[in-house]
């Protein structure tokens, strides 16, 4: 069965390690480039004795600018992922039902469910190195981003550790599932799309920031904009804002007396302070701990229910 | 005598509709059947029901005397299995196709699947080969001549039958017409509109079957002993097709054989006739 398997994703195994080889060429060459450039500049130096000079924050902006668009196509590689639960997990099982060919295959000497885990093992074993790959290419080419602005953020938690292989498998899982669902590959795919987008989409935005209940800090107004306690870069700032009369949290304020500065006119409309909420570095493990349990567990269950789906659901 | 296959009291169920009900028969081992029926008769229903394919709604699917859904390790090596339109995965070569057999069935055999032995790679011969070299004892076909030429359906019937005297394997295929089966089958099971209306040995069929010839009278004195298929009353004649349970006697009828084309014809039409009277007696009828 696993030659057979095989065979039948030779085609989507070449592509996939093509597309892998390409983007480590690509991630090695400019991740050298800037390994380089960061150490020859001396921004590294800067970073390392946490210098404060006015030639350190030029160098850093200098860095930031030159290599900004080089992060977004680095973070457009996260796509890959999704690309391959849609383009490989989604047909795995729908084709077979859409051209008829499980009526050849179901009719062989080895039982449905052997054929079916054969072909799970192999597919998320495909994802767990894909997964793999891009997350040592690109944890290692983050790295001087990562002293520069952390990897405790939105983006770069998505790559920095093992969320990278469990969203991987996740992304494969749903599309499996939804072939299996479907039995239609166009339909399958679109399904897949919506599914990795109504389980990411709640988790990146909403549940991550909450794993832990967020650290809050509050000050006045004479004290500006200045947190008592600077944030270091590893720490994850949620979010901040101003605090009103009440001591409600409030992300902007709109002043329209012209002639004052913003404080005078904050203070005239009541507001008391500043706030700010984030999460500590020393939670980055146990956040990636955590997503990555949720993922798989996701990844469980759906898996649970394509294997029920194909032995319940015959023909 | 063994079974190959037996069914009892087989049913399917799609929402309300019935594609096949209450279904008993049984195919003696050896024996090469033809299940014939008009389409949507529930030929693939019974056919994907008998390799376990399809759950069934009520009643028992045996084969060799074990379930194709639960014993599947003791099923799935004894079965071939030609679905209709033959499908095979399209980017694999003939070659390809052998490969995947070999790895996937214990008992494949190599002789029976050389390349050479496919005539021009056509879809329905490998497909065929390829339940062949699996060295199944029993094997079913779901319509395997419906897309054929005449030249690739008697090339077709021909290695499929080698196999048969070869192996002694037992045959099941479906088609909604007897013309070509005939000359290869000894079995007939007849399935129309989701009910079996004839099981038996072609041969008795052909025997015990006959059209009656007479002046214009009632039919009720012969169908006291007989069973009268098909009716066919003009003012000054009736022509009857009946399954004779006894000798005729009866003078007044000029009697006929059949050709099996026209047993199987007057079966069907007879559902047609019984469905709209929504009759029920006749509906499974076993010659033995």
């Amino acid at each position: 069965m696993i030659w057979v398997a095989w065979r039948q994703n030779r085609t989507e195994s070449f592509v996939i390690l093509g597309v892998l080889v390409l983007s480590s060429i690509f991630l090695l060459v400019t991740g050298l480039n800037m390994a380089h450039d960061f150490q020859q500049s001396g921004l590294s130096d800067c970073l390392a004795h946490n210098k404060q000079s006015a030639i350190c924050s030029q160098l850093a902006t200098a860095f930031t600018n030159h290599y900004s668009v080089l992060l977004a196509v680095a973070i457009a590689l996260l796509l890959l992922p999704i690309l391959l639960g849609a383009m490989v997990g989604a047909p795995l099982v729908a084709r077979e039902y859409e051209q008829r060919t499980n009526l050849l295959v179901w009719l062989q000497s080895i039982s449905r469910t052997r054929w079916l885990s054969v072909k799970l093992v192999l597919v998320l074993g495909t994802g767990l190195v894909v997964g793999g790959v891009l997350l040592v290419g690109l944890s290692w080419w983050y790295s001087p981003f990562s002293q520069l602005i952390g990897s405790f953020n939105p983006v770069a938690f998505d790559f920095s550790g093992p969320v990278l292989i469990a969203s991987t498998v996740l992304a494969l899982a749903l599309g499996i599932f939804a072939g299996t669902l479907t039995r239609r590959t166009v339909f399958a795919i679109f399904l897949t799309l919506v599914l990795i987008l109504a389980i990411r989409l709640p988790v990146e935005f909403g549940l991550r920031s909450n794993y832990e209940p967020q650290i809050t800090v509050t000050w006045p107004l004479a004290q500006a904009d200045h947190p008592p306690a600077p944030l270091g870069k590893q720490d994850w700032s949620v979010a901040q804002g101003f605090l009103d009369a009440q001591g409600n949290k409030i992300d902007s304020v709109s002043c329209n007396g012209a002639q004052l500065t913003p404080q005078q006119c904050m203070q005239a409309n009541g507001y008391r302070g500043f706030y700010l909420s984030y999460q500590p570095a020393d939670r980055f493990w146990p956040f990636q701990w955590i997503e990555t349990g949720i993922y798989l567990a996701i990844s469980l269950l759906v898996l649970g229910a394509t294997v029920w789906l194909v032995r319940r659901r015959l023909v | 005598m063994s079974n190959a296959l037996e069914t009892t009291h087989l049913s399917k169920r799609y929402g309300r509709t019935w594609a096949l009900q209450d279904c008993t028969l049984a195919l003696p081992a050896g024996r090469v059947a033809a299940l014939v029926g008009p389409n949507g008769a529930g030929k693939t229903t019974l056919l994907h029901l008998s390799v376990g394919l399809l759950q069934p709604t009520e009643g028992l699917v045996q084969i060799f005397g074990c379930s194709p859904l639960k014993q599947t390790t003791e099923t799935l090596p004894r079965l071939g299995f030609v679905a209709q339109d033959h499908p095979l995965y399209k980017d694999f070569t003939a070659a390809d196709l052998l490969t995947l057999g070999r790895k996937l069935n214990p008992r494949w055999d190599d002789t029976l699947a050389r390349a050479g032995k496919l005539s021009g790679g056509q879809q329905a011969q490998v497909a065929l080969v390829l339940a062949l070299a699996k060295r199944p004892d029993l094997m079913l076909l779901d319509e395997p001549l419906a897309s054929l030429d005449p030249l690739a359906r008697r090339e077709f019937l021909r290695t499929l039958l080698d196999a048969t005297v070869e192996s002694g394997l037992t045959v099941l295929l479906s088609s909604h017409i007897i013309g070509d089966l005939e000359r290869v089958c000894d079995y007939l099971i007849i399935l129309s509109a989701s009910h079996v209306q004839l099981v038996g040995d072609i041969q008795e069929i052909a025997r015990t079957h006959k059209r009656l010839i007479g002046p214009r009278q009632n039919v009720d004195a012969i169908a006291s002993t007989h069973t009268v298929i098909e009716t066919s009353q003009t003012e000054r004649q009736t022509t009857l097709l009946v399954r004779t349970n006894g000798p005729l006697f009866d003078p007044s009828w000029e009697v006929q054989e059949v050709s099996l084309e026209d047993i199987v014809l007057a079966y069907l039409s007879q559902q047609v006739t019984e469905s709209l009277s929504s009759s029920s007696q006749h509906r499974m009828e076993v010659v033995q």
